[in-house]
């Protein structure tokens, strides 16, 4: 099993693609939910805390605004358990839940930089473009597996 | 805006839990299930699982061994049509909740925008077919230049 790192790190289909074949997708809901669970924070709505930006501070330098720095702080675990990788490239404007597009390149650079397989794939606007995107998305996870029984 | 930042909810000993987990459960365009069948469905596995019906399929809130033994049942319904990611809120949380608020739930856009490729992601899982897709080019210059100046004898 391999836990793939996905972006947008909220995706349906790439989550549900990675599901099907038995690997663990890297999803932020669970970071969202270990926060909203967490019995310490006074103001659950306010999901960042003042630990986050410090949190943040491994993946982005102090000047960086703490805004990225803080959604950092729940992204950075995620890239820093990735094992795989796969990135939607050429999405629409809003597309993906960060909304901060600093903490988008952010993240994608990290994890091209990282040691690991990535697969980018182009957002689909038609029907012969989604066949593309799945088909390659099942390949790399295939090529996942092989290379974990070699191992 | 001010309800949109509700107050700290009244939440139940299962709510704290962190082994409590949520997934949502979507329905892909041309599926062979309704709503309502997937719902009766999950009642029928006599799981302890809080089930909610929805507009887009529905959502499960319970342990996460339960809870994923659920989903992998249901998705024997119609596996190229039934798609299921992860909630961080469990359903009806104030916090996220559209009875207690104004406007439409987080998340909401993200899902709309990925409903509409749901359809073309199904039809993939079906029937594998490869294709060739042209990659995009931008327009020739002297094609570009051909264009413009016959928009603008057009105009004279």
């Amino acid at each position: 099993m391999v836990k793939v790192a996905i972006y947008p790190p909220n995706s349906l289909i790439l989550a549900d693609l990675i599901e099907r074949k038995g690997h663990t997708p890297l999803v932020l809901q669970k970071q969202i939910r270990q926060k909203i669970k967490d019995p310490e924070i006074d103001s659950p709505p306010m999901n960042i805390t003042e630990e986050d930006p410090i949190k943040g501070l491994k993946y982005a330098a102090i000047e960086v605004p703490s805004g990225v720095r803080g959604r950092m702080a729940i992204i950075g675990p995620l890239i820093d358990e990735a094992e795989a990788a796969i990135v939607v490239d050429g999405a629409p404007y809003g597309f993906g839940c960060i909304g901060c597009a600093r903490t988008n390149e952010l993240s994608i650079f990290l994890l091209r930089n990282k040691d690991i397989p990535v697969l980018e794939v182009t957002y689909p606007t038609n029907q012969d473009e989604t066949y593309v995107m799945v088909n390659d998305i099942n390949d790399f996870i295939d090529s996942l597996e092989e290379t974990g029984e070699e191992e | 805006m001010s309800q949109n930042l509700t107050m700290s909810p009244d939440l139940g000993t299962e709510d704290w839990d962190p082994d409590v987990i949520t997934r949502m459960i979507f329905i892909g365009p041309g599926a062979h299930v309704s709503e309502q069948e997937i719902v009766t469905a999950f009642h029928m596995l006599d799981l302890p699982l809080t089930i909610k019906n929805t507009c887009y399929g529905s959502m499960i809130s319970g342990k996460s061994e339960d809870v994923y033994k659920a989903v992998e049942e249901i998705r024997k319904l119609d596996p190229n049509h039934i798609f299921t990611k992860e909630r961080g809120f469990a359903p009806g949380d104030p916090r996220r909740c559209r009875g207690h608020r104004f406007g439409p739930r987080e998340g909401f856009h993200q899902m709309e925008k990925e409903y509409r490729i749901l359809g073309f992601v199904a039809n993939a899982l079906e029937e594998r077919k490869d294709v060739k897709v042209e990659p995009k080019k931008p327009v020739d210059v002297d094609e570009f230049e051909k264009i413009m100046n016959e928009c603008l004898d057009k105009k004279e």
